[in-house]
């Protein structure tokens, strides 16, 4: 059996660990007593004096028992039942991300967004982030109305005031500059447009923060098309991807997790997938074959394959620099698979994009895995249009800025030049919702609504269209951006009535369904997406011809590649936080990074050897010129390469994000006009201090026991329980002293493929959003006290240098020999009828005995009152202000809040089998397939977990639980756990 | 030897005292309203002798006024001048009045409790419009909702009420009365009164308590007594109070222990006077008209107020109540307010209960949990709504298995059933008592 290990402390031996020294006494007693009152001096009397208090207080709060009022609606809405849920399909917008979404709404509150499957590109998956956008919603620091000057005024007075300053500047034939992101819905646009007819002169510029327009440029050159293709994961057979973080970042993850997991069943056709990237990333975890190159190798190595490629193809030789990576095998394997491969790269350098276009075009993959017809409609802006803005109101010729949803003075790589720029605009307006750097430097401010209080629609890809449709009346003074700019342009017609129209006199016209318009909207409301049938979009294989390609290989500039002096930096987004947009979601900051499994902060991710050469240990500060980091040891991470993230250090995006992490921004550059996401330090400094982190990582250690089962394509296929032959063995030699229990009606289980799962943490958040799982903070986190229900663990195997990487979802595993039940003293947690186990919250006085004899760990403890929701008011910790009026709508009141000192775990979402249930008996049927949903299975982007009753025999689940891959975590203990895994397969070239 | 003759005498005297408190149950409850004319005797001593008090400090303070008599007499003779002064005013600028003297008022309260004669008949209000707070339901507005509506009005719009009213019970009650405009204005002055003190609340029962602490000492003193044996020497009649007292003690703690935090019987008073008998009894409105979410929702629902105008758009005037406690529900609907209604049922936050259940898959009729609340005009909560309550019932109800599924996945007890096998099968039988079945 390989060995694994889950950080490098644990693969050292025990000799080596003795040496170090213990650097955080935070778990012990004397460090959660001492806390942070050291400096307080308490004696015994107080200690007495609090103790009688407490008494007295708790005694008082008991006998008084509260009046509770009873308030109806003064006239109920049609659609409404109080106390059942409404769903909504809508669509999730944020900048470049989109996902099609139902919206879970209890008694007028969305508390939760679940995928929607109708959806053609993300069919049913969400990513941590849509999860996560339902808090932003209940978001106090969101603006509560129009601002003049940073004074609430009214919308009446600030409408005529624009309005007749924009007026004016049209008069004296000056310019009016709108900035957004890229516009990918089709209502919008046409919006702006009118907008722009009606103040002549005036001129609309994108600009995405993560910009990707040397794929853009690229297209353009070398098929005529200014687009981003439709990538097919689903189609290629053997993906080669050079630092493009296809499931976790890039363009459109959702989508391509979808298609990329839908080819990992080694039961079907699997695919293929070589990583070559210097951070170690999520796809770069999930990969067969991963090669660590630094950036400036990027061009040498797809030379190399091109000279490859090309010699077979066109039989044509042509000179390259030598490159540190022996592409050869790969080059021989992409041509093997000829027209079922895909080459991309996260490169923005239009070079390597021009020469990646051309590998793709000589194997025969456009047309096939990479399709033009069905465009990307994302990301479309391009930087240049950016500088010239910037030039221009420099230089005083720009009269008038509106800004919506961008904000360059956090994310442009010179964003004093903007700063600078936006003194000498006459008029400054922002249209975002939310306060970020860059309208706190407007004149005007004029919120827009959140997604979720919004009527809007999208096109994300050419031909899917998709509505969004408001879940909330309003909560803030506020006013959709659509509504505000067709208010300055003079039309009396509302946002809702121009979609409306837009799509019956533009979108209608592709469907024969139905020919009524008002019929037509409100089906398509309901289903949430419109991909029309009569589509001219290409679905097959058709090849299309191409436009000449104007590449010459020799324009290409290869860096010298000598990387021993040079370390470069690699900057990158998150999974949780990407572009830093959500940076105050406290749920989003408090997600364990997948790989480094750290959260509330950004750090220098660097190799295990670069670390020895400096002399560098976990949390050491380095100073890198402008900013100081701490570093983080990342096995993976390509030597002579460092990586950070971007998205943190926001300075004015509310109480939770501010000042969290650093921000890195400013270390981008520009080159030949494309933003460049790598840079290199000015130096390289220890500065002696530490700083701790909040790592979920280090709590418990493997100890050589194979909770994740791994084995080759080929083993499987010549004995399909490779890898995992112990599970017979432990079959047949586990012996209980107790009677075996039986479950004869309903045996709730789930099985996770782990061949499927990319790790990527959406199930994470789904849970705290389902579950009411509280935030608790850095500190907290810091001391072990995170609460996720549901938690990733991923280990690494083989080298420290170059390990690979297994992520495996860990929740409770409803032990059918459960061992917490035993020890419980009240038997506040015990077992259902349906093999559930169950916890008992009002039950539970917190002996903890459970949490200690579980050997998953999966149980969590509530040291404080996170929640407010005890009695006693002393006990609140809530640095997040998770506990406000506001915040607390979020939660799902079908799921108790517990107090301080329950013991909390994962329910199997015991809420939702109990409502399947009921309908079931109420519509007099027994249930359907798949009805039954957990948080974590509904929206999984890899289809990874299947819920399901393990007594039904014609269910996906028993498909699965049955097959030669099932294993149980730690089955030699004999606990039966109703949670099953199934061992990953690789794809690797042994 | 004094000290054993003090002792003695306590001995007797706890003894009485704890017999007479154990007695005292038994007899008529002094705090019980039970008869309004009662009520109203108790409370006009009380007041005027309160109310001259207050008039020797303030007003008359030169005049030493020992007898509530002579004050009487001394304001209708007052008043007499007065009167005759002001049969010369017309009664709109009688209406104005807004500074009342000590005597004035005097009248107004004489007025109000029924002891000034008006053409040889007494018309009282407190009669009917308590100022205390009432445990049944009294159909009439209380003084204090009275004083409150009429608090910025005007006097004239309250002699209309009082003159000339409208509603079928009133037109009976108010017949013939025979006030002037001073004495409206004088009773409306009076009863502005109630805005500011409310109206009285009912002391809490302290008999148990007492009795308690009485049972407490007596156990003590008992116990030391053992020891030190100086009250008894007969050993025997310490055990006796003892084991008395103990069982008494013991008795009590339990059951309140076992009542804390419930609410069997919570029957608080509503913002408006609405009876479950009027409406669920004598109209036979069936329940799910207005809790019409009962059979789809976790929640029975209480009726928005486009509910209850379904019925009220016509419907104005009760036949008990008259128009007062129907006006509410109509003005709280058309100024677009919600009725706060006081909650009786409620379940803690950790018990997730559903009518949707209960009502649709178990096919458990109302009555079953909230009692005849046909009968009830004031509504009260019938179960104790603990645990023991719930699986109780659960252990001895019998599912329905005919429904599809559990013919899916209980068709082993459904086909021995069939065989007749097993007789029934109770809701213990398909999960009922599991944990995570109501708490998760």
């Amino acid at each position: 059996m390989k060995k694994y290990w889950k950080d490098i402390e644990s693969k050292k031996s025990k000799e080596e660990l003795k040496g170090i020294k213990q650097t955080s006494d935070e778990n012990s007693l004397s460090g959660l007593l001492s806390d942070q009152r050291k400096d307080i001096p308490a004696s015994r009397r107080d200690f007495l004096k609090l103790c009688g208090f407490s008494f007295a207080v708790s005694a008082l709060a008991s006998c008084q028992s509260k009046i509770g009022k009873a308030i109806p609606y003064v006239i109920a809405p049609n659609e409404l039942t109080p106390g059942e849920a409404l769903y909504y399909a809508s669509s999730y917008i944020s900048g470049n991300d989109y996902c099609s979404i139902i919206v879970k709404t209890r008694d007028g509150r969305p508390i939760k967004i679940e995928g929607n499957p109708e959806s053609g590109i993300t069919r049913g998956g969400t990513t941590a982030r849509v999860q996560a956008s339902v808090l932003d919603l209940y978001d106090g620091s969101r603006f509560h109305g129009p601002l003049k000057d940073g004074i609430s005024t009214g919308w009446e007075s600030m409408d005529k005031e624009i309005c007749s300053k924009l007026q004016k500047i049209v008069e004296e034939k000056g310019a009016i500059v709108l900035l957004t992101p890229t516009i990918f819905s089709p209502s919008t646009e046409a919006v702006i447009t009118g907008f722009l007819n009606k103040f002549k002169g005036s001129e609309w510029v994108q600009y995405d923060a993560i910009s990707y327009s040397a794929i853009l440029e690229a297209n353009k050159i070398s098929f005529g098309k200014q687009l981003i293709p439709d990538y097919r994961f689903d189609k290629a057979d053997l993906i080669v991807s050079i630092g493009a973080d296809f499931l976790g970042t890039w363009l459109s993850p959702i989508e391509y997790t979808k298609q990329f997991s839908s080819r990992r069943d080694p039961e079907h056709d699997m695919n293929w997938l070589i990583q070559m990237e210097s951070n170690l990333s999520l796809t770069g975890s999930n990969s067969d074959n991963r090669i660590q190159i630094k950036p400036s190798q990027e061009p040498a190595i797809l030379l190399n394959i091109y000279k490859h490629i090309i010699k077979a193809v066109e039989n044509r030789n042509i000179d390259t620099p030598a490159s540190l990576v022996d592409v050869s095998e790969i080059s021989e394997k992409l041509l093997l698979s000829a027209g079922k491969s895909l080459v991309i790269s996260g490169s923005n350098v239009k070079q390597v994009q021009l020469l990646v276009n051309e590998i793709n075009r000589l194997l025969g993959n456009i047309g096939h895995t990479i399709l033009f017809d069905s465009f990307l409609k994302t990301h479309a802006a391009l930087e240049s249009n950016m500088e010239m803005l910037i030039g221009k109101m420099k230089k005083g010729a720009v009269n008038a800025l509106l800004v919506w949803n961008v904000n360059p003075v956090y994310t442009w790589y010179k964003r004093d030049d903007f700063a600078e720029g936006l003194k000498k605009v006459g008029l400054t307006v922002s249209l975002s919702g939310s306060p970020d750097e860059t309208n706190s430097l407007v004149q005007y401010i004029c919120p827009d609504h959140h997604y979720l209080e919004s009527w809007n629609d999208a096109e994300p890809k050419k031909e899917f269209f998709s509505l969004m449709q408001p879940a909330i009346s309003q909560i803030f003074d506020t006013r959709q951006m659509a509504d505000t700019l067709l208010k300055w342009s003079g039309s009396t017609i509302q946002s809702y009535d121009f979609i409306k129209a837009y799509w019956v006199n533009n979108l209608m016209s592709r469907q024969s369904e139905f020919s009524d318009p008002v019929t037509f909207f409100d089906h398509t409301l309901q289903k949430g997406t419109f991909e029309p049938a009569t589509s001219t979009v290409e679905r097959g294989g058709k090849i299309r011809s191409v436009g000449t390609i104007s590449f010459d290989p020799y324009s290409i500039k290869t860096v010298d590649n000598d990387g021993k002096n040079i370390v470069e930096i690699v900057l990158y987004e998150t999974i949780a936080l990407g572009e830093g947009r959500q940076a105050n979601n406290p749920w989003l900051q408090e997600l364990p990074d997948p790989v480094t499994k750290i959260c509330w902060d950004n750090y220098v991710s660097i190799s295990p050897a670069q670390a020895k050469e400096y002399n560098l240990n976990d949390s050491d500060i380095l100073n890198l010129g402008e900013v100081e980091l701490p570093v983080h040891i990342q096995p993976g991470q390509a030597y002579g390469t460092m990586g950070i993230a971007l998205g943190y250090g926001r300075s004015k995006c509310g109480k939770v994000g501010d000042r969290v992490g650093i921000d890195v921004w400013r270390m981008l550059s520009s080159d030949k006009g494309n933003i460049v996401y790598t840079s290199k330090p000015e130096h390289i400094i220890k500065t002696g201090r530490i700083y701790p982190f909040a790592q979920t990582q280090t709590h418990h250690s493997m100890e050589g026991r194979a909770f994740v089962r791994e084995t080759g394509l080929k083993e499987f296929k010549n004995n399909p329980s490779a890898g995992n032959e112990m599970h017979a063995f432990n079959l047949e030699h586990n012996k209980s002293l107790y009677k075996e229990r039986k479950y004869p009606h309903h045996h709730w289980g789930m099985a996770i493929d782990l061949s499927k799962c990319t790790g990527c943490a959406n199930c994470v958040i789904a849970c705290q959003a389902e579950n009411n799982v509280p935030v608790v903070g850095k500190e907290e986190v810091h001391r072990v006290h995170e609460m996720h229900w549901m938690r990733i663990d991923r280990y690494y195997t083989g080298e420290e240098d170059n390990p690979e990487v297994v992520f495996q979802p860990v929740l409770c595993q409803h032990c059918q020999n459960a061992p917490c039940e035993n020890v419980c003293p009240v038997a506040a947690t015990n077992h259902s009828s349906e093999g559930l186990n169950q916890m008992i919250y009002n039950r539970c006085f917190g002996t903890r005995y459970c949490n200690n004899n579980c050997p998953y760990k999966v149980r969590r403890f509530n040291w404080f009152n996170y929640s407010a929701a005890g009695t006693l008011t002393g006990n609140l910790r809530d640095v997040e202000g998770m506990t406000g009026d506001l915040r607390r709508m979020v939660l799902n009141p079908d799921v108790t809040v517990r107090a301080q000192g329950v013991i909390e775990k994962c329910s199997f979402c015991v809420q939702r089998i109990q409502a399947a249930k009921l309908k079931a008996k109420y519509e007099n049927r027994a249930l359907l397939e798949n009805e039954i949903q957990t948080a974590c299975s509904q929206s999984c982007p890899a289809n990874a977990i299947v819920f399901g009753d393990m007594n039904d025999k014609q269910s996906e689940l028993n498909r699965l639980i049955t097959s030669g891959r099932r294993y149980n975590l730690l089955e030699e203990l004999f606990t039966m756990p109703s949670v099953n895994y199934l061992t990953k397969i690789k794809n690797k070239i042994v | 030897m004094c000290m054993y003759f003090q002792a003695g005498e306590i001995k007797y005297l706890l003894t009485l005292i704890f017999l007479s408190f154990i007695i005292a149950p038994a007899m008529p409850n002094s705090h019980q309203v039970t008869d309004t004319i009662k009520v109203q005797k108790k409370d006009t001593a009380k007041v005027q002798v309160k109310d001259t008090s207050k008039i020797q400090g303030k007003d008359t303070a030169k005049v030493q006024v020992n007898d509530t008599t002579k004050v009487q007499k001394k304001d209708t003779a007052n008043l007499q001048v007065k009167d005759t002064l002001k049969h010369q005013l017309p009664d709109s600028i009688i209406y104005k009045q807004t500074t009342f003297s000590a005597e004035e008022l005097m009248r107004g309260e004489r007025l109000f409790y029924g002891l000034v004669y008006l053409e040889k008949k007494s018309v009282n209000c407190v009669g009917c419009h308590n100022t205390s707070v009432s445990d049944t339901l009294n159909w009439n507005p209380d003084a204090l909702e009275i004083s409150r509506k009429y608090l910025n009005k005007n006097a004239f719009d309250l002699s209309k009420i009082l003159l000339k009213p409208l509603g079928k019970k009133m037109k009976e009650v108010h017949k013939g009365f025979q006030l002037t405009s001073e004495d409206i204005v004088l009773i409306k002055a009076y009863m502005n009164k109630f805005v500011d003190i409310g109206i009285k609340q009912n002391k809490p029962v302290i008999t148990n308590l007492l009795l308690l602490i009485i049972a407490s000492v007596l156990f003590l003193l008992s116990t030391i007594d053992l020891i030190i044996r100086r009250i008894f020497k007969n050993r025997r009649v310490n055990w006796v109070i003892i084991t008395l007292t103990g069982i008494f003690i013991t008795w009590v703690l339990a059951v309140n222990a076992i009542a804390f935090g419930r609410a069997k019987g919570y029957s608080p008073a509503q913002p408006i006077k609405f009876s479950h008998a009027v409406h669920a009894g004598q109209n036979k409105t069936d329940c799910n008209y207005c809790h019409y979410t009962a059979k789809i929702s976790k929640t029975a629902g209480i009726p928005p107020g486009s509910v209850c105008m379904n019925c009220h758009l016509l419907v104005r005037n009760g036949t008990r109540s008259g128009a007062t406690e129907i006006a509410k529900v109509v003005g709280a609907f058309e100024a677009n307010k919600p009725v706060e209604w006081i909650r009786i049922y409620k379940l803690p936050d950790f018990v997730f209960f559903s009518h949707e259940q209960h009502v649709s898959a178990g096919e458990i009729n109302c009555e079953a949990c909230h009692g005849k609340v046909k009968e009830m005009n004031r509504l009260y909560q019938v179960p104790d709504l603990s645990m023991g309550w719930c699986i109780d019932c659960h252990k001895t109800r019998k599912v329905n298995l005919s429904n599809e599924y559990y013919k899916t996945y209980y068709s082993d007890l459904y086909d021995s059933l069939k065989a007749g096998k097993i007789d029934s099968v109770m809701v213990t039988g398909i999960g009922g008592r599991d944990c995570g079945e109501c708490h998760y």
